[in-house]
């Protein structure tokens, strides 16, 4: 008898532990997602904060004109936070940009914060943001456009059907570049407003500024790090309260080399990066900087175009 | 079985219900909510003023006419390409078809044409002289002798462009930089100009871009090069300082050069006696001739070449002890510059005329 109650009373304790174990795995489980709900439900709305870095090109434009416009479609999605390092890039890819921010700043506050460098292009691209933030070591502006002039003659085996076919003359490329440039400019002025002070010259001259410089003409707002950006943006929303989406562009494509020393294998990764190449200037392009300009480069290419 | 059937029949039809009405639902609440698809506005069209951005192309008309001395009188004009000269064919072909067809001949001096007495002699049987943007040094007797060419009415022309790097084959690495300013300045200043360095801009009234400047003449002027010129259009212009000569053409207002980046009214075009200087070359282009007043420019530049008035036979037969040969330690009718770049020595040479500013010309 006694040995039974002993034997009931052994199984019962067993019990009462597997059931505590087991309440503390569940609650482990379901904890944080209750955390995360509560936390959510307090949450009056989400801060979408998009990177744009490295060269402007069509396919980034892609991505970012799907992030944007997710961030215009989601309710949830209150305001928008450019996170912004780059020189610019392709003139159309920027203004594609330029209208994509300026369709989403239309409808919900968007706010730029300059990581690094928002130049040319990439200044182009966050011109109708409500607010710009950038830090005192960064820097923006070079507004303007960068193309080849000359065009190498088309040999006499090619045929084309009339004399402007694939080989404008230099002055109908510096008729385009200049209506670019005035484009750029004009936008510009509209979306700075009464705070800039520089005139449309002193803008064209293209250079870029420092932060402390670039705040005092106008060419953004103040200086500020990333996170008062995502503040200022929640606060523009009216939200105390807020989630943040980070929206990252996608990483180049790792290649991995391996070879076998020594009975051991070494894998060697190395980054591919659109951003590493130098890109020929082909066509008029909205950059800062080129990483290396090789004069006659421009030219051949443009001739097997 | 046919119990066990039945058993289940209640709960297919439930499940059929259930799933009938979550897909009517998902069916129906589209079209009670509207669509997904927002507004569109055409952004890029409402953002695009049209009329600021559209260029106007450039007239391009008007007719090279040069005005030469009478019918028959023909003049020969010598163009300098022995000193490496940077000046395109395309350009010179400008120049030379208008001479050309206005009966005078082109003579384009080469490299040995131009070696020792022989560049006297060139000069002898030439009329005119086109000297542009040389990237190799005259000597000292070259430079006496366009002097004593010009002192006898032979007219000279000196263009001059900005001192481009220039990438080309050969040298080191397959690169050679070539400057041609430093070239100039010796043969420049011994006609009493200068050109400066660096070029110059306007970023405010320009043609296209801002390194094509706009130039008028100055008001009254009676320089033979701005004549009938209202504007030209100069690609990429050096501005020329000159103490005494003419100023035939200066840019217009706020114009700028570049290393300084001082607005001032610059000559870009300038005449001293019988040598003109224009500070650029592309307006020669083909592309370039015809726009604004360039064409006016261009038969002003080969009028200036062939109405001079050459005493024949000069400039002279160099004296006996050989003031051609460049480079040697004693000059004729000038000291020539020493071969080493130290300083000019006084004694070195019998002429009591030192010129402004020779050159030091490395033997070749």
């Amino acid at each position: 008898m006694s040995r039974n109650n002993d034997s009931s009373a052994g199984s019962t304790n067993t019990f009462y532990i597997v059931a505590v174990a087991a309440a503390v795995v569940v609650s482990a489980v379901l904890a944080p997602v209750a955390y995360d709900y509560a936390q959510s439900a307090q949450s009056e709305g989400t801060v979408s904060v998009i990177t744009v870095s490295g060269v402007i090109t069509g396919s980034k434009v892609d991505t970012l004109s799907e992030d944007l416009r997710e961030a215009r479609i989601n309710d949830s999605i209150k305001s928008v936070v450019l996170k912004v390092d780059s020189g610019g890039g392709a003139v159309a890819p920027s203004e594609r940009l330029y209208l994509e921010v300026l369709r989403t700043a239309k409808e919900i506050p968007v706010v730029a914060s300059v990581q690094g460098v928002s130049a040319s292009g990439a200044y182009y691209g966050i011109l109708p943001a409500n607010e710009t933030f950038m830090l005192s070591s960064g820097q923006v502006g070079s507004v303007g456009v960068i193309g080849a002039g000359g065009t190498a003659p088309v040999p006499d085996r090619i045929i084309r059907t009339g004399p402007d076919k694939a080989q404008p003359t230099t002055e109908q490329r510096r008729q385009q570049v200049e209506s670019l440039k005035r484009q750029f400019v004009n936008r510009v002025v509209e979306h700075r407003g009464e705070n800039i002070t520089l005139s449309r010259e002193e803008i064209a001259n293209a250079k870029t500024y420092l932060g402390p410089r670039a705040a005092e003409n106008g060419l953004i707002d103040q200086l500020g790090t990333l996170s008062v950006a995502i503040d200022h943006a929640a606060e523009m929303a009216g939200m105390e309260d807020y989630d943040i989406a980070r929206k990252e562009p996608p990483r180049g494509g790792l290649i991995f080399f391996a070879t076998t020393v020594d009975g051991q294998k070494m894998i060697y990764k190395q980054q591919t990066s659109n951003d590493a190449m130098a890109i020929p200037v082909t066509q008029p392009l909205a950059i800062n900087e080129l990483p290396y300009h090789d004069p006659g480069m421009g030219v051949d290419a443009n001739a097997s175009a | 079985m046919p119990m066990q059937v039945r058993e289940l029949t209640a709960p297919a039809a439930v499940f059929a219900l259930i799933v009938t009405v979550v897909l009517i639902g998902a069916l129906v609440i589209p079209f009670v909510s509207g669509g997904t698809s927002p507004e569109v506005t055409n952004l890029a069209a409402e953002q695009t003023n049209t009329d600021s951005v559209q260029i106007t192309p450039n007239t391009e008309e008007g007719n090279i006419a040069v005005d030469g001395p009478g019918p028959g009188e023909s003049k020969t004009v010598l163009i300098d390409k022995a000193h490496s000269n940077r000046l395109s064919d395309e350009k010179l072909s400008t120049l030379t078809n208008a001479l050309v067809k206005s009966g005078h001949t082109v003579q384009i001096l080469s490299r040995e044409q131009a070696r020792g007495p022989a560049w006297n002699e060139s000069l002898r049987s030439a009329d005119a002289v086109v000297i542009a943007n040389p990237t190799q040094p005259y000597k000292s007797g070259q430079l006496a002798g366009l002097e004593k060419f010009a002192d006898a009415g032979g007219r000279v022309t000196l263009l001059a462009d900005p001192a481009a790097i220039s990438v080309g084959g050969g040298g080191l690495l397959g690169l050679s930089i070539q400057e041609s300013s430093a070239q100039y300045t010796g043969l420049a200043s011994s006609f009493g100009f200068a050109a400066q360095s660096g070029y110059l801009y306007n970023m405010h009234e320009y043609q296209n871009n801002f390194k094509s400047i706009y130039a008028t003449t100055p008001a009254e002027s009676r320089n033979p090069l701005s004549q009938g010129i209202d504007r030209v259009v100069l690609r990429e212009a050096v501005a020329i300082s000159t103490a005494s000569a003419e100023p035939a053409l200066n840019t217009v207002d706020r114009t700028v050069r570049e290393p300084t980046r001082r607005e001032a009214t610059y000559t870009v075009a300038a005449t001293s006696g019988n040598v003109a200087i224009v500070g650029d070359t592309d307006f020669m282009m083909p592309t370039n001739v015809y726009v604004a007043d360039n064409e006016v420019l261009l038969g002003n530049l080969a009028t200036f070449l062939v109405s001079g008035n050459k005493r024949p036979g000069a400039p002279a037969t160099p004296d006996s002890n050989g003031a051609q040969n460049a480079g040697t330690s004693t000059g004729g009718a000038i000291p020539t510059a020493p071969t080493a770049p130290t300083a000019p020595r006084p004694g070195d040479g019998p002429s009591p005329s030192p010129v402004p500013e020779s050159i030091i010309a490395p033997s070749e």
